[in-house]
């Protein structure tokens, strides 16, 4: 079990192009926020997050990064990603880009938001308490990329949101007749 | 005061009070101790200087003094990394200090379980 889903956190890291560099300080941060982004996102890798003085965090995958760190440099794998999965892997590029900061800001504010079950306004405070090192910018664009990321809009979000640009865009409209 | 002595409870404080003496005294500090359990729980990775500020919430003199009386203890390490273009001094736990904290919690955990 703890070599598979080892080697699964090895297939996103490569899907995400990730190569993790074991002595670098930023990379064990990334590592860290990716899997619990990952974790939060629904995909069960087997390190599950808790909060420790640097937020969200897994021993578990500390100890394991660090005993076999060739194979996360090597991207040494034989398991595999299924679409969903790989889609996922995607998404999270796409969103957070492996910036460190707002990998940070997006795993701390999903897992008050998810696991700790604050409120928006409760889980943006916790998130300013613990980084308070962090601009009021990077926290607001952390949060922005981790709601995007976590938080899919469900069939009444997009009615209300398309109820409420609708006016907008009707404006929009006619004043291009014009 | 017989009626104490003769108390289970009371013998039991006695004796785990007796097994502290394998334990070092100096580490038995409200602060000391929040920064030794917050930094064996991160093993080798470490936490910078910061982070335990934050999540702590330890004013700076306080935190750096007793930062520094764990690194002369042995039981801390602490190097200059560079994050996101700002110097940062991240602290980590070293082998020793993880054992004298092994040693501590197991003691505290059967004292606060003593009597239950």
């Amino acid at each position: 079990m703890s070599m598979a889903k080892r080697k699964k956190v090895i297939a996103f890291f490569k899907e995400l192009g990730f190569q993790l560099d074991i002595n670098r300080f930023d990379d064990r941060l990334v590592a860290q926020k990716l899997v619990c982004l990952l974790e939060l996102k629904g995909i069960d890798l087997g390190y599950p997050c808790s909060m420790y003085v640097r937020g969200p965090y897994s021993p578990d995958l500390t100890r394991d990064l660090y005993e076999f760190h060739n194979e996360f440099e090597q991207f040494t794998t034989e398991s595999h990603l299924g679409a969903h999965e790989k889609g996922t892997a995607r998404n999270l590029d796409r969103i957070f880009g492996l910036k460190p900061i707002l990998l940070e800001v997006g795993a701390t504010y999903g897992y008050f938001s998810m696991k700790d079950g604050c409120s928006p306004l409760e889980a943006l405070t916790c998130v300013k308490r613990l980084k308070p090192f962090y601009s009021e910018a990077q926290i607001a664009v952390g949060i922005s990329k981790a709601k995007e990321f976590l938080f899919e809009p469900t069939a009444k979000d997009l009615e209300e949101l398309k109820k409420e640009t609708s006016i907008w865009q009707k404006a929009s409209l006619r004043s291009m007749e014009h | 005061m017989r009626g104490v002595a003769g108390d289970p409870v009371h013998q039991d404080v006695l004796s785990i009070l007796n097994e502290s003496h394998a334990l070092n005294a100096k580490i038995f500090s409200l602060v000391r101790l929040k920064l030794l359990a917050s930094l064996a729980a991160l093993g080798p990775d470490g936490a910078t200087y910061r982070e335990l500020k934050a999540a702590l919430d330890i004013p700076d003199g306080v935190l750096y003094a007793n930062l520094n009386v764990l690194k002369e203890m042995g039981y801390l390490t602490s190097e200059k990394i560079i994050f996101e273009g700002k110097d940062l001094e991240l602290y980590t736990i070293t082998g020793e200090g993880q054992d004298e904290w092994t040693r501590t919690r197991k003691w505290l955990c059967k004292f606060l379980y003593c009597g239950e």
